[in-house]
């Protein structure tokens, strides 16, 4: 019961399900045409890039991952729309670009891939973009909730020279200017994006270290737990909206 | 990545005399010339500079371009359809590399 | 001789990065002594505020200054902020608003505890060094004689 209400209190914490915004409605009108723009969406880019590599035999077993998970177009179907899970190896929750990097290691026997390169970025926009549409749905695992509740904590503790939270912003002020950017409800649902400002697709953990280095904190590293827990919390935060992948920021 | 990664769309079937729109997309740097890199040092122009699409061998549109282009260069443009065949797409960068592509059209 | 240099060094280094914070005194809800004992300079106040990443007021707030779709709407104007606060009330919201409003998300200016994760380049610095808050405050009275 006291586990239960832990829950309870972490998700009615967020904005209620019919408030929330994706970010996609707080940018202007030539950037949201843009993701809507399949022929036109940069983002696109890196969903085509991720397929040819899906197809692509590597490692030492010169299997892909088509080998296995046959056509990503069924097998990856609402897969983003439920990561982080709970890993059964590592016992503690994944992300899906960590998921990909495992079988990448275990299963392929290839090298990981770097955080931000390339490659990983296209895999993963590929198999995300595979949800497009379909809600996210956070899993009932128990096993997560302790994670989630430190997401929530790190969500909610000020840091940096500037000495402020997440919250204060994206739960206070969404839709208020920030210099001349309108802070959205920092829903993770488009990653990863392509962000015009760097003229690149990019991970949600750059992302969100992109505004700790706005307040003028030390990032978490790429890949830490921090950095998942905080994925999990955004996620649980942002249950019951579509997934938008690749979507468009400035 | 191995292939280039570029993304082209034609309509499938037009019908004769008709106006399509193409457009196109591909990725590159297009790093200005104008940037310094962490080391203090200018960081060497590389953009694509021109490109062209021919329909059944014949030009029909191109564009020279210059470094205020964004990364990721987004081109569309229309053509008249004028008979079924092959349209096919060329960029060149500074380094004189080349990306090509093309696409078939069925004109009725 | 040896020995000497690095202890000049060490000095000025001391010195540049400015660790310890002057001291001063809160009467009320306010600081009404300068924290450098003289008076700021308006018009350098001004600079540091126009400069968004220096003063950073611009980031939350509007004012008269040039490219407005640039400026913040998180908080009023400065021209309205100020109010009819005394130099001293204003010196303590420049320094650490949050002895007044404990939740505002407006940065303690002067400051350098009590902070989680600061990015090593701003490690034990305040925001603003006690010259800068005094011209900032500078700046905010020239506000109040205009309206
Ligand atoms: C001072 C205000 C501020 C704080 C504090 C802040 N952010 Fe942001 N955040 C922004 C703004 C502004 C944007 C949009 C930037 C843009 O559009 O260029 C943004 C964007 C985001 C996005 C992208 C949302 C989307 O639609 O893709 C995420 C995710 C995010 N922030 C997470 C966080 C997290 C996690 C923290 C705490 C570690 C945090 N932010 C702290 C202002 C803030
Ligand atoms: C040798 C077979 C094999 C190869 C090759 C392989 N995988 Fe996997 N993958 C698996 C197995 C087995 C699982 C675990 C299935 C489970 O437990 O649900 C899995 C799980 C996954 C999952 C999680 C699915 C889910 O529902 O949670 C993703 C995503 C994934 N793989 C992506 C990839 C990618 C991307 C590649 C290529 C880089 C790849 N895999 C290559 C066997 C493979
Ligand atoms: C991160 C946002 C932010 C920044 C940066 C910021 N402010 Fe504020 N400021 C606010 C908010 C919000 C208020 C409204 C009162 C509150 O919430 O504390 C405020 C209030 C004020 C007040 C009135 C305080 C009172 O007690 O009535 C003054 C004066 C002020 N700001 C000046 C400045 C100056 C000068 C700067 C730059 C040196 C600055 N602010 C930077 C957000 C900010």
């Amino acid at each position: 019961m006291k586990r239960l209400c832990v829950v309870l209190a972490l998700l009615s914490s967020g904005a209620v399900a019919s408030d929330k915004r994706s970010g996609v409605e707080y940018v202007s009108p030539e950037t949201r045409a843009l993701q809507a723009d399949d022929f036109a969406n940069p983002g696109m880019l890196w969903v085509g890039g991720g397929e040819a590599l899906w197809n692509e035999a590597v490692g030492q077993t010169k299997k892909s991952c088509a080998s296995c998970h046959q056509d990503a177009k069924q097998t990856m179907k609402g897969v983003a729309a439920r990561y982080p899970v709970f890993d059964e190896v590592r016992k503690r929750p994944i992300d899906l670009q960590g998921r990909i990097n495992q079988c990448r290691v275990r299963r392929q026997k290839a090298a990981a891939f770097a955080f931000e390169s390339e490659a990983l970025l296209s895999l993963s926009a590929y198999i995300a973009h595979q949800s497009r549409g379909m809600p996210v749905t956070p899993p009932r695992d128990e096993r997560l909730w302790s994670y989630i509740e430190n997401g929530k904590e790190l969500y909610f503790r000020r840091i940096g020279q500037i000495d402020i939270n997440c919250a204060s912003c994206h739960d206070a002020r969404a839709g208020q200017r920030l210099s001349g950017n309108l802070i959205p409800e920092a829903h993770p649902t488009g990653y990863p994006i392509y962000r015009l400002e760097w003229q690149s697709a990019g991970s949600l953990q750059r992302r969100m270290r992109g505004c700790m280095t706005g307040v003028r904190a030390e990032p978490y590293a790429y890949g830490s737990p921090e950095m998942i827990n905080l994925e999990l919390y955004l996620m649980n935060r942002a249950a019951g909206l579509p997934i938008e992948t690749p979507a468009v920021r400035p | 990545m191995a292939a280039p990664r570029i993304m082209v769309n034609v309509p499938k079937t037009a019908a004769r005399g008709e106006i399509v729109e193409i457009k196109t997309l591909i990725a590159h740097k297009m790093e200005t010339g104008h940037r310094m890199g962490l080391n203090g040092q200018r960081i060497p122009r590389d953009i694509i500079n021109r490109f062209e699409c021919t329909y059944n061998g014949a030009l029909v549109f191109a564009a020279d371009l210059f470094p205020a282009v964004s990364a990721n260069p987004f081109i569309a443009f229309t053509t008249v359809a004028v008979a079924s065949g092959t349209l096919k797409f060329r960029w060149v960068d500074d380094h004189g590399k080349v990306s090509t592509t093309s696409a078939k059209i069925t004109v009725t | 001789m040896r020995l000497c240099l690095p202890l000049i060094a060490l000095l000025i280094g001391g010195e540049a990065t400015a660790q310890s914070l002057r001291p001063y005194q809160i009467e009320a809800d306010a600081i009404t002594q300068s924290l450098t004992g003289k008076t700021g300079v308006a018009a350098r106040g001004q600079a540091i505020i126009a400069d968004r990443q220096r003063g950073l007021c611009l980031l939350c707030h509007t004012g008269a200054f040039p490219e407005p779709h640039m400026q913040g709407n998180v908080a009023p104007d400065l021209r309205e902020v100020v109010g009819t606060l005394s130099a001293g009330q204003l010196r303590l919201r420049l320094v650490d608003i949050r002895r007044v409003n404990p939740d505002s998300p407006m940065p303690s200016f002067y400051r350098n505890d009590g902070l989680t994760r600061v990015g090593a380049p701003w490690r034990g610095k305040p925001i603003l060094a006690a010259d800068e808050i005094e011209d900032v405050l500078a700046y905010l009275l020239t506000l109040q004689e205009r309206k």
